[in-house]
């Protein structure tokens, strides 16, 4: 069985769950995940053109020399540059990962590349700002920098 | 038609399209590399996605806000601290619904340090490990779930020691 159709099968046992303790709620969950899945499906088509475009015009050597094991520590760091500047949702970081992964990126740069495109957004800074302040916005946004810079490090030690 | 041109879900699958048929009208190998590129993902990640979607639903009408601000309080003292650093990884979401959430924690007087935790610890999505693991494998998705409970640490520690000055 594939590992989908069992996360699936447990999602619709809690879904299961959760609608014999409340009705009411469950049917908001169902809605909410519908908007869930509406919102983030045509993202993650996209980022699937995005796959297939690098697939059909940048060679593998190109990922291997960019974000290699060979380009080490400017390969994390160029990893980490376009994290920041992906436009990703969350759930399209992982596919997108693992389509560089499995073309010659290391684990290092995959990791930089996962923590910035998660935790840091150029679109999202401007909510940050007004939301949160801009000293908080500014700290925040270099200091994950960097941590994720050296637990991207760690990671490649310890998963090569 | 402004407001369905100013959709996100329709200008990300028309731009997917245009892109798409572009490159086919350039070249139609290329073309056709790309189309079965997003064929193939899409029926590799379908399920997952459905049953990911599921999850968050069901988080999201079970832990509501106001009930996660209830729990997580300052984010003082250590045990405030640890949950900071760990209850996130279990929400879903993007930032953009996160800032929000956390705003309201601001104002309830949670500390700078507690909230740059809060976001890093929700940086470790694991509603999204069945993605996570099929992409990058149990190994990475592991090792990187237990370096995001440091990293929330460290930054919260960090963020502290910065201080807060007026802003």
């Amino acid at each position: 069985m594939r590992a989908g159709q069992i996360y699936l099968i447990i999602a619709i046992v809690l879904f299961g769950i959760s609608f014999l303790k409340d009705k009411q709620r469950s049917k908001e969950a169902l809605k909410a995940t519908f908007k869930i899945f509406y919102v983030v499906l045509p993202v993650l088509i996209f980022v699937f053109v995005l796959m297939g475009l690098i697939e059909a015009y940048v060679s593998r050597e190109t990922i291997v020399s960019i974000l290699g094991q060979k380009s080490g520590i400017l390969g994390i760091l160029y990893a980490e540059i376009v994290g920041c500047i992906a436009l990703f949702m969350p759930p399209a970081v992982f596919p997108f990962g693992g389509y560089l992964l499995k073309n010659g990126a290391s684990y290092g740069s995959i990791a930089g590349f996962v923590f910035t495109a998660i935790l840091i957004g150029i679109t999202t800074l401007p909510l940050e700002f007004k939301l949160l302040g801009k000293r908080f916005t500014i700290f925040r946004n270099i200091f994950t920098f960097l941590l994720a810079f050296f637990i991207a490090l760690l990671m490649e030690v310890i998963l090569r | 038609m402004k407001k369905l041109l100013k959709n996100d879900v329709f200008q990300f699958l028309s731009l997917s399209v245009v892109i798409t048929l572009f490159v086919y009208g350039l070249n139609a190998g290329k073309g056709a590399i790309v189309a079965r590129t997003v064929y193939n993902t899409f029926i590799e990640v379908l399920d997952i996605v459905v049953a990911v979607s599921i999850f968050i639903g069901l988080f999201q009408v079970w832990v509501k806000p106001p009930t996660i601000v209830k729990w997580l309080g300052k984010g003082s003292g250590l045990k405030g601290f640890i949950l900071v650093c760990t209850f996130p990884i279990l929400m879903g979401g993007s930032l953009f619904t996160v800032f929000p959430l956390l705003k309201t924690l601001r104002e309830k007087g949670a500390r700078q340090g507690a909230i740059a935790s809060f976001i890093t610890a929700w940086g470790g999505k694991a509603p999204l490990l069945p993605l996570e693991t099929k992409f990058l494998g149990w190994p990475f998705a592991l090792v990187r779930l237990g370096f995001v409970i440091l990293f929330a640490f460290v930054m919260g520690l960090l963020m502290d020691w910065v201080g807060e000055k007026a802003t």
